[in-house]
């Protein structure tokens, strides 16, 4: 399995990567949905995790995309957004595991 | 007539020769009478003794004293005791030296109504020499109603003020809690990724071990630090209550007309008719069009044309309040950031307005957006629901 991070921020994208990577798992960055959309297209056993503030098209663009996938992945969105920002964005998406920054390995592992 | 009548049947010293002025007196009285009565102001004429010789319809309503209560006798009655003393004094000052104090001037003072009550009056005074010695004209204007209306729009630039202020404070917080987010979520995976890392391979002594991880336990701590903080700056709900729009935009508007007498910009408001009320938090939407206005004013500032305007109207269950500006737009490049805090161009100011008016439009269930086509100019729509109830149906954390 595979975990997609889509995250412009480096600090936390590169962070996440080497933690997972430290816990076994391969794990790919993209600064935006747009180098996200580029590349092949996540498989039904990989991970993608999402940041809802992302430059250009947005986190929730990226969760509709994978929704709509024949055998999608599973999705993780991550955001530092107030609750108001982050409870407009949800409300207009299916359920999805949803965790708020910062993180940490205890908060992230199990959804892995 | 009564009171001119009145200034007729107070001289009954006058001599037979008066009778050939007395048919133009009664021309210019009659006149003189309708023009009085009809003066929404007090006038009243004295003499040199202080007599009144004229009190018009107006002041009795303002004074609470009948025509027949006042004639002839000293003009202090009406005012208030302090006044009514040394008022003899004043008009005698002129009277000996002509240095004119109130004359042609005018000045705020207080007068006295029939029950007691003092309140304040404009008064401006006026002098004629006529056959019978001098007279002095005073006209009355009631300032309570103004005062009223200053008070209440002091009160409101207050309110805003501090309104301002906090939610300057709450975006601020929120906002550096979300960029200090970031950097503190790579510490800790960093530091966690370390610590597991070297748990299963015994890369690092148990001393360094325990160092890193007292460094993540101080991380977690600043993370709580900030949850807390967001607690803090984001539980403030709209305090709704059913609002009459139209008078409310209209006195946004007048809000932001008083802080710009001179700039030349013309204002406009317009309001579709059967607007419902809006479930809203009065202060908190009356901050969000005060700012919108404000800079909308501040973007005509160098314009040829100088006009700002505001629609109020209704869009599928939502009231709109358009803000539009003959200004030169948003340049394209700002507009992505536009509404994010700390982004602002302008030289004063934190850059926080359109951040936090945004934030106060979606926490009433509505957005804050910009509209606008090429070569026009700038024009923000602020949408809120007129029903509420999509808040609280929404709130999954809480």
């Amino acid at each position: 399995m595979t975990v997609h991070i889509i995250e412009d921020d480096y600090g936390v994208a590169d962070a996440l990567a080497t933690l997972l990577g430290g816990v076994g798992h391969d794990a790919i960055c993209y600064p935006d949905a747009e180098s996200f959309f580029e590349a092949p297209p996540p498989l039904s056993q990989d991970v993608v995790i999402v940041d809802l503030g992302l430059p250009g098209l947005s986190g929730v663009q990226v969760v509709r995309w994978l929704e709509k996938l024949k055998t999608p992945p599973r999705i993780i969105v991550i955001s530092g957004q107030s609750n108001t920002q982050i409870r407009n964005v949800i409300s207009k998406l299916r359920p999805v595991v949803f965790l708020r920054k910062p993180l940490s390995e205890d908060l992230l592992v199990p959804h892995l | 007539m009564q009171a001119v009548r009145g200034t007729m049947a107070d001289e009954p010293a006058r001599g037979e020769e008066k009778t050939t002025e007395e048919p133009v007196w009664t021309v210019s009285g009659a006149r003189l009478e309708s023009v009085l009565d009809t003066a929404v102001d007090g006038i009243v004429v004295i003499n040199d003794r202080m007599q009144v010789l004229a009190y018009n319809k107006a002041c009795e309503h303002l004074f609470g004293y009948s025509v027949s209560e006042v004639l002839g006798r000293n003009v202090s009655m009406i005012m208030p005791a302090h006044y009514a003393a040394a008022h003899d004094g004043y008009v005698q000052h002129y009277l000996d030296t002509g240095e004119k104090r109130i004359i042609g001037i005018g000045r705020e003072v207080a007068a006295r109504h029939k029950d007691g009550t003092e309140f304040p009056v404009e008064l401006s005074v006026g002098e004629a020499v006529t056959p019978d010695g001098r007279q002095f004209i005073g006209i009355l204007r009631d300032l309570r109603p103004r005062k009223q209306i200053e008070r209440s729009l002091a009160q409101a630039q207050a309110q805003l003020v501090h309104m301002t202020r906090i939610s300057a404070i709450d975006e601020m917080g929120a906002a550096i809690a979300h960029e200090l987010n970031q950097p503190l979520t790579a510490v800790l995976l960093y530091l966690q990724a370390v610590v597991r890392k070297s748990r299963d391979k015994s890369l690092l002594d148990a001393q360094m071990l325990g160092v890193i991880e007292k460094a993540m336990r101080e991380a977690e701590r600043a993370g709580e630090i900030i949850q807390r903080m967001r607690q803090l700056v984001e539980k403030r709900e709209p305090e709704r209550s059913d609002t009459d729009v139209a008078p409310f935009a209209r006195s946004c508007v007048e809000l932001v007309e008083l802080g710009s007498a001179d700039s030349g910009v013309s204002f406009q408001v317009r309001i579709d008719p059967d607007m419902p009320l809006v479930s809203m938090d009065p202060v908190q939407i009356r901050q969000v069009l005060v700012n919108l206005l404000r800079n909308a004013r501040e973007a005509v500032s160098a314009a040829p044309v100088r006009q700002v305007s505001l629609h109020v109207t209704m869009d599928e269950g939502y009231a709109e309040f358009r803000v539009a500006d003959s200004g030169p737009g948003v340049p394209k490049e700002v507009v992505p950031e536009l509404f994010r805090a700390f982004s602002s161009q302008k030289r004063k100011g934190l850059g926080l307005g359109l951040a936090i008016s945004r934030t106060i439009a979606q926490n009433h269930g509505g957005d804050l957006v910009l509209r606008q086509a090429a070569g026009k100019g700038a024009t923000f729509v602020l949408r809120l629901p007129v029903e509420c109830g999509i808040d609280s149906a929404l709130a999954p954390d809480q």
